[in-house]
């Protein structure tokens, strides 16, 4: 062992990364339940790619036989359904551990300095997971993928001078078709997919430089034992890693369960119009998008302008990149903060009020529920500045509590 | 005009509901035996119009059909292959000339509309002497598809008066309905007897992981709460 | 201090440790084992391609004499309705001692083929048209005399001179080792048509 690890450890850093990332990366000793949220996501990530390549071995990126291929891994592939249904699942599982992570983020003021750019690096991976979501559901080319493409590609249109340019250059026709899947399977599988994997590197690497936050919103590198190690740190291995090998147990067996005993979900995680063929000449019932992107489709529609309407959609998108610059208190977590506690409790309900009317018809009666979303939304970020300025706080504790 | 005829139709919804309804609650008692009587219902009911285009006759196998049965009691149409996809007997373009539109693929439809939807629409037909094939739907108005299964379940008017009994009783009937429809929801999801049997062992080694990490996560933490005492 | 905090909930049990250490690799590793499998399975051939795999001839159109070309994986299976004269020469060709393997004693045929026609009947002769000798494929030649004056009738490819007999049992002085391979097939009960299943195990085609 000895002699192979020296060699070994001569020409690649294995001991080194092992010490650096995990026997000698100290993490908070108070983590609690949010914080099972990002190795979670790194294994549902790496089951992504698993069966996606899987998905990728047996799927034909053509009009008129990509919706038959996806049926050929349901019924004729052994262990395609069990393969399809991790995959489709698993994108309504990761966005649920994505809302969970930056919830925590908000939480216990995670974005805050020095983490800015883990912040950023963070929220950057989230946007372009909705793009690789988007590709993804195109992709079987049932009637939902159809309609959802002809769309989201004419969102695009929409900006300013190049949009139609950009729309002709997303679909690579004059709609959505042969072309169109074929350049989608290229992004969703190589390009957008290759670029995700490179931001949660660099979020991880963002991550070890400056420390990980946790509840207490407090800096555990400012109170040093005598051996050099944070006093209320641990190492990151074995410790957390035999708390995170738990988490995934108990997650695997929630994955688990919805595959073998709800795959669709009741038709949240698997829709039924994506049962139908897609069909140029026949529109469905209604164009919902996902859950985990209904809150924005739901603030597109609360403005009855069409560039008004995409213009609030892409704030709402945006404005969260300025987080650390708009809150200006000088605690962090909101466990001493109860006024931002109370900003983030609601913008969490709004945020899954506008997810549920985002899946409704758009009939008038759901009009006010999608202003008052989008009001309350914009303004936590509009309001943040000042009321964390004002905001009365309680006393910090020096030490994290168990 | 519109207006009357959706009270018209609300009208006569109400009256359906009041006399047919109460015998059209779906029964379904969804297992590989009610799957197998709804094939051998739909193949001789159905197949004539519909395929079932994913779903290969050999599958039925899994329900515990022999090869010989599967021939027998639903490869009805002569032109069928046993390896491949459930077809139907008629040309598909004489039928789009007939019914006006072509009778669609029924692999996805109970994963499409529901279970519920599909009983109801088949549960739904009355007498429209208006309409070119003499039949309409209260779920789908101005359905090109004729109640083929009246001579079973009898012929009603718009109302819900019973014009012509049929050939079963009521009970019978909409029980072979439910099955007709469990074997549709089995053609839309034909894994499903698989994950059921094994879902609980899936399960099982999850847990049994997850109580083992659990128990080496307390033998750990030990250290951590330890020190915790300490005030380390 | 350290004295008071050691009780037997507290004290670190390096025994225990390493049993549950074990357990649960041992789960995780079987989980990961059992995925892997069902990975790897879904790779196999799919019911699709296993429907596509075998191939059904119907019989009637093939009059005495006739060689029917049909594509069976990707292989150009042959069925040919000999006459009587035709299965004479097979027995010829045995007298006259022009074959490397008469008894078809290499398994290139299923054992209910292992028989001077290669055949279920002796009249049907169904085989893949692939040369033993480098993958080309033979013309058809039934008439005697129609590739060497002593030619009573068979199989002669094109590229390196192999030659066969109306059963496929190579001939002497030809580059080719063994008879061409005879796949597994079987009629239907009225003998009507005839269903291409799988290629004999145990044979070898080039």
């Amino acid at each position: 062992m000895s002699r192979f690890g020296d060699w070994l450890n001569e020409r690649f850093p294995a001991r080194e990364l092992m010490r650096e990332h995990m026997t000698e990366y100290y993490a908070p000793k108070n983590f609690n339940i949010f914080y099972y949220t990002g190795s979670l996501l790194l294994l549902m990530i790496a089951l992504q790619l698993v069966s996606g390549f899987l998905l990728m071995a047996h799927y034909v990126p053509t009009s008129a036989d990509a919706f038959n291929s996806v049926q050929g891994i349901m019924y004729d592939t052994k262990w395609g359904w069990l393969i399809r249904y991790m995959h489709v699942d698993g994108v309504s599982l990761i966005f649920i551990l994505l809302y969970l992570h930056i919830g925590r983020g908000l939480l216990y003021g995670s974005y805050r300095k020095p983490r800015e750019l883990l912040w950023i690096i963070g929220y950057l991976t989230y946007i372009m997971m909705m793009g690789e979501a988007f590709f993804g559901y195109v992709l079987p080319f049932g009637n939902l993928s159809y309609w959802a493409g002809q769309v989201i590609t004419s969102i695009i249109h929409a900006v300013p001078f190049v949009g139609p340019g950009l729309t002709t250059l997303a679909r690579g026709g004059p709609g959505v078709g042969t072309a169109t899947l074929e350049r989608f399977l290229a992004l969703h599988a190589v390009l957008w997919f290759l670029i995700i994997a490179a931001l949660i590197v660099m979020h991880i690497l963002a991550l070890h430089q400056v420390g990980s936050n946790n509840p207490d919103g407090i800096e555990i590198k400012k109170t040093k034992g005598a051996d050099g190690h944070p006093l209320d740190g641990i190492p990151f291995h074995p410790y957390y890693t035999v708390k995170d090998i738990f988490g995934v147990g108990v997650w695997l067996t929630v994955f688990a369960a919805i595959i073998f005993y709800a795959p669709t979900m009741h038709g949240v995680f698997l829709e039924r119009t994506t049962f139908f063929r897609a069909n140029p000449m026949v529109s469905l019932p209604d164009v919902t998008p996902p859950w985990y992107l209904a809150p924005y489709y739901a603030m597109l529609r609360a403005i009855p302008n069409k560039y008004l309407g995409i213009g609030l959609m892409a704030l709402a998108i945006t404005l969260p990149f300025l987080l650390p610059w708009l809150d200006r208190n000088p605690v962090r977590s909101s466990r001493y903060r109860p006024v931002y506690r109370v900003m983030i409790i609601i913008m969490a309900i709004t945020f899954f009020t506008l997810a549920w009317v985002g899946e409704q018809p758009p009939l008038p009666k759901y009009f006010i529920v999608e202003r008052m979303g989008a009001v309350l939304y914009i303004g936590f970020y509009l309001l943040l500045p000042i009321i964390s300025s004002i905001e009365p706080t309680r006393k910090v504790p020096e030490r994290v509590r168990s | 005009m519109t207006k009357k005829a959706l009270v018209s139709a609300a009208a006569g919804i109400a009256a359906w509901l009041a006399t047919g309804c109460a015998f059209a609650a779906p029964q379904f008692s969804f297992s590989k035996p009610s799957v197998i009587a709804g094939a051998k219902l739909f193949a001789e009911h159905c197949s004539a119009c519909h395929s079932v285009g994913s779903l290969r006759y050999n599958r039925l196998v899994e329900l515990g059909m022999t090869e010989a049965q599967i021939k027998k009691d639903i490869m009805t149409p002569d032109g069928a292959n046993y390896l491949q996809g459930m077809t139907p007997t008629m040309n598909m373009a004489e039928a789009k000339q007939w019914f006006g539109i072509a009778p669609p693929n029924l692999s996805h439809i109970v994963r499409a509309q529901g279970k519920t939807w599909v009983y109801t629409y088949l549960t739904s037909f009355y007498w429209d002497p208006q309409r070119p094939s003499g039949w309409n739907n209260h779920l789908f108005p101005n359905v090109a598809m004729p109640d083929i299964l009246s001579p079973w379940g009898g012929t009603y008017a718009k109302d819900g008066t019973l014009m012509q009994p049929g050939l079963e009783s009521q009970a019978v009937y909409h029980k072979q309905v439910a099955e007709i429809v469990d074997f549709l929801r089995y053609a839309s999801d034909p894994s499903i007897f698989k994950r059921r049997a094994d879902g609980p062992y899936v399960l099982g080694v999850l847990i049994l992981l997850s109580l083992f990490a659990y128990l080496l996560k307390k033998e750990y933490w030990k250290d951590v709460h330890k020190n915790d005492k300490t005030g380390k | 201090m350290a004295e008071t905090i050691e009780n037997s909930n507290e004290a670190p049990n390096p025994g225990r440790r390493r049993f549950l250490t074990a357990a649960t690799s041992v789960v995780g590793a079987a989980i990961a084992g059992a995925t892997v499998v069902a990975m790897v399975e879904s790779m196999e051939p799919t019911a699709a391609e296993e429907a596509a795999a075998s191939t059904t001839v119907n019989l009637a159109p093939i009059e005495p004499g006739m060689q029917v070309t049909v594509p069976w994986q990707k292989k150009p299976a042959i069925i040919v309705n000999r006459t009587p004269a035709m299965l004479a020469t097979l027995a010829e060709a045995e007298q006259k001692k022009l074959l490397k393997d008469p008894d078809c004693s290499v398994p290139q045929q299923p054992p209910y083929c292992r028989n001077r026609y290669r055949a279920r009947k002796p009249e049907w002769l169904v085989m893949v048209r692939i040369c033993t000798h480098l993958c080309c494929i033979p013309h058809y030649r039934p008439k005697p005399a129609s590739v060497a004056p002593w030619w009573l009738g068979g199989f002669y490819c094109p590229c390196h001179g192999s030659m066969y007999d109306l059963s496929g049992r190579v001939i002497k002085g030809s580059p080719a080792p063994h008879n061409m391979a005879v796949p597994e097939y079987d009629f239907s009960a009225d003998g009507k048509v005839v269903t291409i299943t799988d290629m004999y195990a145990k044979a070898h085609l080039c």
